[in-house]
Order: C-alpha cells, then sequence, then structure tokens
C-alpha cells in the first residue's frame, strides 16, 4: 500500500519534470532564435555615415548636387573618395538642405552614407587596403553610426545599403486587408450556415469533408489557382495585393470555417432555447446570442489562419508577387511584393549587405507577426464570456 | 369547468421512427396550475415543448394532433412561431440567462417584439417583470451585472422575468427546481403561486410533493400515455388508474 503510493508520486514528479523540460526547451530554441536574429538583424536598421565637407550653392539642380557631392568626396578623401559614399548620398545631402534652407552655400559638414563595400570593410571584409583604409577613417572619428530611416520608409533596390522595407511591408498589409475582408465574412457566415440552418444530410457532410481536406491542401496549389484563374481567366494586375490577397483568401478561407464551427459549437445550446423560447427568429438567436458568444473563438481561429497567410510565400510567387519593385504599392492594385517574399528574395543576393537586410526583414516580419498574435490575444480576452 | 386556455387532441409526438408520446388529450385552463408528472422519459418535456413547437427545433421530431391557444391551431399555417412563443413563454430545467446585463436580459423580449415604445416604458416593462419575479428588491442597484453572476435560484428567476416581460398568456416550466437547493425551490414555488390566475401555469416536475404543493391539476404521465388527469388533491388521495397509485406510493420511479 505505502509503496504503491510512493511510486505512484514519483510517476507524478516525473512526468511534472517532463513537461516542466519540454517548456524551458521550446522556449530556449526560442529565445536562441530571437536572439541571433536580433544579433544579425540590428545592423539593418543603422547605417554608417562618413563626414562629407562641402559647399553647395542653393540654386543647384539634382544633377548639379550629385556632381558637387562625388567632388566633395575626392577633394576630402583623395582618388578613392567616390568609392566610400552611397550612390544615393547626395539625396541625403539634398534632404539635409530642404529640412535647414540656411545650409546651402556655406561650409557644412554632413555625415552622408557609406558604400555598400566600405561598410563590409568597417566590418573587417573584403580587400586589406579597404580594410586597412576603413579602420584609419574610424580611428580618425570620420564614420558615425545614424539610424537607418531609409530601411524604414523605402522600397526593394539594387545597393543593399539603400533598400527598404516599407514597400513590402505595405504590400503585406495591403495584402493582408484584402484577405480579411474577403475571407472573414466569407467564413463565418459560411460556418453559421453549416452550423445552424444547414439541413443534415449526405450533401453536408460532402461539404464538410471537403472543407477539411481543403484546409490541409498545400499553399502552392492555391497559388496556381489564383494564377489560372484570377490572372489568366479575369484578367486582375499582377503582382498586385489584390490578387495575393485574394489567393490568400482561398487558403485561409476553411481555416476560417472550421475555426469558426467549432466556436459556435462550443455555446451551449442553452442559450439558443432561452432565444427561440422567448421568441427570437432562428436568425435573430444567432445574430443576438451565439454569434456574440462564439466571436472570441472565432476571432482567435481567424487571426491565426491570417497568420499563417502573413508568412505564405509560394503561393505569392506563382502570381509574380516575386517581380523586381523599388517603389512601395500606393494601392492594392499597384505592383508590390511582401515581407516574406522579399525576405526570400534578398537571402537570395549574393552581395555581401544583403545578408543583414535579410535578418532585419525577418525582425520585421517578426514583429508584425507578434502584433498580429497579440491583438488575437487582446480580443479574446476582451470579449471572452464566463459562463 | 371553465373556458379552457389550451386544449390538446390526440396529440402524438415522434423522433424519428420512436413513438414518445401517444395520443394524449387535456385541458389547461388558466386559473390553475397544471402539473405533469411521471416518471422520467415518460415524455412530460416532450408533450410540453409541444405548446411552443420548440419541438419544432429537435431533427426528426414530428407531432400529430391538435393544440388550440384560445381556439387557434398552433400547427396552423396561419400561427407564426415567434408570435406563438411570445404568448407562451418556456422556463427551462437549467437556468440559462444570456451571458448579458441582467436589465439586458429582461429586456430582450420586449425589445424583439417591438413592446416598448422608449426607453422609459422598456425600464417600467423590466421592473415589472423582475417585481413579479420577486426578483427586483436583489438586482434593482446591480442591473447592469451580468446575469450569469447571479444564484442558482436568481438565475431562475430571472429566466421567469424574462419569460414573463413579453407578457405572455402561458408559462410552461420544465422542471425549474430540478437544479436548485430547497431554499430557491420554496422561492419558486412560491413565486409560481402568485402567478397563478395571471398566466396558465403549466409545471413538469419528478418531485410530487412539489406537484402537490403548487399545482392544483394534475397529470400523470406513463410510457407516453396519458394515464390520469384531475384535481391535484383527488388525484394523490385517491387515485383511479392502478399505475398512478403505484407511482405515487413509490412502487417505481
Ligand atoms: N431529442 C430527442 N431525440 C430523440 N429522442 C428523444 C429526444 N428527446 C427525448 N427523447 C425520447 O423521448 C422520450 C421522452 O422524453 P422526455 O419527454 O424528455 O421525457 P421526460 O421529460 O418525461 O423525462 C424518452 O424516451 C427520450 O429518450
Ligand atoms: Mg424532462
Amino acid at each position: 500500500m505505502r509503496q504503491r503510493l510512493v511510486r505512484r508520486y514519483a510517476a507524478e514528479r516525473r512526468f511534472r519534470r517532463s513537461g516542466l523540460a519540454a517548456v524551458v526547451l521550446s522556449i530556449g530554441v526560442l529565445a536562441f532564435l530571437l536572439m541571433s536574429m536580433a544579433a544579425s538583424g540590428w545592423r539593418g536598421f543603422v547605417e554608417q555615415r562618413i563626414a562629407l565637407p562641402l559647399d553647395v550653392a542653393a540654386s543647384a539642380s539634382a544633377g548639379e548636387m550629385e556632381d558637387a557631392v562625388a567632388m566633395a568626396a575626392e577633394a576630402a578623401y583623395g582618388a578613392d573618395g567616390l568609392d566610400y559614399i552611397s550612390e544615393s548620398a547626395w539625396k541625403t545631402v539634398r534632404d539635409a538642405f530642404r529640412a535647414d534652407s540656411s545650409l546651402a552655400g556655406t561650409s557644412v559638414v554632413i555625415p552622408v552614407p557609406v558604400s555598400s563595400t566600405l561598410s563590409t570593410a568597417l566590418r573587417g571584409s573584403g580587400p586589406e587596403t579597404l580594410v586597412a583604409a576603413a579602420q584609419r577613417l574610424d580611428a580618425e572619428g570620420k564614420i558615425s553610426t545614424h539610424l537607418n530611416t531609409h530601411f524604414l520608409t523605402g522600397a526593394d533596390g539594387t545597393d543593399p545599403s539603400a533598400v527598404g522595407i516599407w514597400g513590402a511591408f505595405k504590400g503585406s498589409l495591403f495584402t493582408m486587408l484584402v484577405t480579411i475582408v474577403l475571407a472573414f465574412p466569407i467564413g463565418v457566415l459560411a460556418a453559421i450556415y453549416l452550423e445552424e440552418f444547414a439541413p443534415r444530410g449526405r450533401w453536408t457532410d460532402l461539404i464538410e469533408v471537403s472543407i477539411n481536406n481543403l484546409a490541409a491542401v498545400p499553399s502552392i496549389i492555391f497559388g496556381l489557382l489564383g494564377l489560372s484563374i484570377f490572372l489568366n481567366t479575369m484578367g486582375l494586375p499582377r503582382s498586385a495585393p489584390l490578387v495575393g490577397g485574394m489567393t490568400l483568401a482561398l487558403m485561409t478561407l476553411p481555416v476560417i470555417v472550421i475555426a469558426g464551427r467549432s466556436a459556435i459549437k462550443a455555446v451551449p445550446p442553452s442559450i439558443r432555447d432561452a432565444a427561440l423560447g422567448v421568441g427570437a427568429s432562428p436568425v435573430q438567436a444567432v445574430a443576438h446570442h451565439v454569434l456574440p458568444a462564439a466571436l472570441p473563438g472565432i476571432m482567435t481561429g481567424s487571426i491565426i489562419g491570417m497568420a499563417r497567410a502573413l508568412g505564405e510565400t509560394a503561393p505569392l510567387l506563382m502570381i509574380g508577387m516575386r517581380a523586381f519593385i523599388t517603389t512601395p504599392p500606393d494601392g492594392i492594385s499597384s505592383p508590390s511584393s511582401v515581407l516574406p517574399v522579399q525576405i526570400f528574395l534578398w537571402s537570395d543576393e549574393i552581395s555581401r549587405g544583403f545578408v543583414e537586410k535579410t535578418s532585419a526583414a525577418i525582425i520585421v516580419l517578426l514583429a508584425f507577426l507578434l502584433a498580429m498574435n497579440a491583438g488575437a490575444v487582446y480580443l479574446r480576452n476582451r470579449f471572452e464570456i464566463r459562463w | 369547468m371553465t373556458a379552457a386556455k389550451i386544449t390538446a387532441r390526440d396529440v402524438s409526438v415522434y423522433y424519428g421512427e420512436k413513438q414518445a408520446l401517444e395520443s394524449v388529450s387535456i385541458d389547461i385552463a388558466t386559473e390553475h396550475v397544471t402539473a405533469f408528472i411521471g416518471p422520467s422519459g415518460c415524455g412530460k418535456s416532450t408533450f410540453l415543448r409541444c405548446f411552443n413547437r420548440m419541438n419544432d427545433t429537435i431533427i426528426g421530431a414530428r407531432c400529430t394532433g391538435r393544440i388550440e391557444l384560445d381556439g387557434e391551431d398552433i400547427y396552423g399555417a396561419e400561427m407564426d412561431v415567434v408570435q406563438l412563443r411570445a404568448r407562451v413563454g418556456m422556463v427551462f430545467q437549467k437556468p440559462n440567462p444570456f451571458p448579458k446585463s441582467i436589465y439586458e436580459n429582461v429586456a430582450y423580449g420586449p425589445r424583439i417584439h417591438g413592446l416598448a415604445m422608449d426607453k422609459t416604458e422598456l425600464d417600467r416593462i423590466v421592473e415589472l417583470a423582475l417585481t413579479r419575479a420577486g426578483l427586483w428588491d436583489e438586482v434593482k442597484d446591480r442591473l447592469s451585472e451580468s446575469g450569469t453572476s447571479l444564484s442558482g435560484g436568481q438565475q431562475q428567476r430571472l429566466c421567469i422575468a424574462r419569460a414573463i416581460a413579453v407578457d405572455p398568456e402561458v408559462i410552461l416550466m420544465d422542471e425549474p427546481c430540478s437544479a436548485l437547493d430547497p431554499i430557491a425551490t420554496a422561492k419558486i414555488e412560491d413565486l409560481i403561486n402568485q402567478l397563478r390566475g395571471r398566466y396558465a401555469i403549466v409545471i413538469v416536475t419528478h418531485n410530487m410533493q412539489q406537484a402537490a404543493r403548487v399545482s392544483q391539476r394534475t397529470a400523470f404521465f406513463h410510457l407516453g400515455k396519458l394515464i390520469e388527469f384531475g384535481e391535484t388533491s383527488e388525484l394523490f388521495t385517491n387515485p383511479r388508474a392502478e399505475k398512478t397509485k403505484d407511482y405515487i406510493t413509490g412502487r417505481y420511479g
């Protein structure tokens, strides 16, 4: 008797310990992932600038300014000077003049972005002479580190020091918007109809099985579907968030229907009886009582489905969202990229400077995802009903 | 015998192939509380749910025969089921307040049936219903709290208030006290006594003492058949059918 008791407690302790170990392990893996991302990604959010003394007239045109900046670089750093500054350095000068017009026409020192070769050299890789030059410049205090605002406001490009994530971020935002506007109402209505009104029978069973299967179809198949229907048959614009959103809506729809049905099923039937009992029509019973009670569950399920859609790459490649697009989209029908595709494209670049941009873009995507999941938790807690 | 509020003639109910109720006829008057008793599974709830057509919501349930409310066939084509349920209210076995405020629970019925012109009138209806349900004094300061935060007995009285609020003619109660403690049960029984005469009340109970305490007419069901129906005092002291006698003396059930 005593022995059995001892064994039982031992088993209990073992079970708890292994549970704890599993949790610690998964937290550890997650922390490692986040830390390695942050370690290599933070550089993507900053840029190094080199001090550039110059004197440009206020009336200089864009071309004149570009020439003036190039000449100033050569004057300050010799023949190699032009290699030290980024191609878009003159834009920084222009912006600085715009921000403070008293600077123009006087001798000023403006920190301008370094070229990606110099930035690589500053980190100690690349040709030895350049690395040595970089170290010398750094020791002389010519190099400073700034927040890379262009990364947060620009779009894709060929020069890794001048690319931005805003274009892809906006593309993802528009795509998600289209997806949610299409998939949420349709999915919820379908779930309500199937759960509350559809006659039970072979057809309903067939539909149920089909929906469950659709949720398990590989996403690239939805991309093919989008390609052949939305692009080839309907002739919608290629590479646009509209089509991307529609394709992802197809993919998310079954997830929302399934989440919706189980949330509706979890509402106690006594609530329906109560509503019908005071003379509510079936639609009123659903709209006034069942749906509000099921909404937190529906929203949680939908946001998880949306989060999956946000991370999708394959179906969007099929509908042309891998195009090289250098301006942020200004609507759902203008060509655009999305975050996961942008990450995929940058990770494919050979140029060294893109590595940190890739990590930085992953951080942005993870932040987006975290925000969405936090939203899901908030909505659930806000609207949850305790029986 | 005064004019019956509800008359049921040859009512049979089937769940799919299975017959749950066999050819039951009964008259229900407003001035009495009518109790349905009988062993569990004998069809009391099934019969009760015919009166407001709640059986319609059960897939495969079918009702034959004729039930009239004030002479109107409730299964007739011109009877609107939503309207019917406003006239025939129901209180369920397990208290089932909406997960909304106490006020909203009571106001819901009047609101969907458009019984109140404005907020003042709605407030008045809510107060009246809660007063009649004997709950007003307990909740008047916490009308905005959730209905589910009340105790079981209070929840059941809230459900009665919700039924009363649409001013029904009949109130059906399906074992309203089976989930409650004795004190809460006594309050509900008191309440039933106070409501008698204003509404035709039909109460299903498995508790014979309760039937004896609250009802003036009792119907005894067994295996889907109505065995005996008569004055409560008569049925309990002097049952005519052998089966009734066996049941009330506790030989089964
Ligand atoms: N929804 C249903 N589907 C199928 N059979 C049912 C259903 N509800 C009740 N029954 C059957 O009908 C009979 C009467 O049930 P019910 O009216 O609930 O009895 P009571 O309320 O007297 O205990 C029982 O045999 C029960 O199994
Ligand atoms: Mg019952």
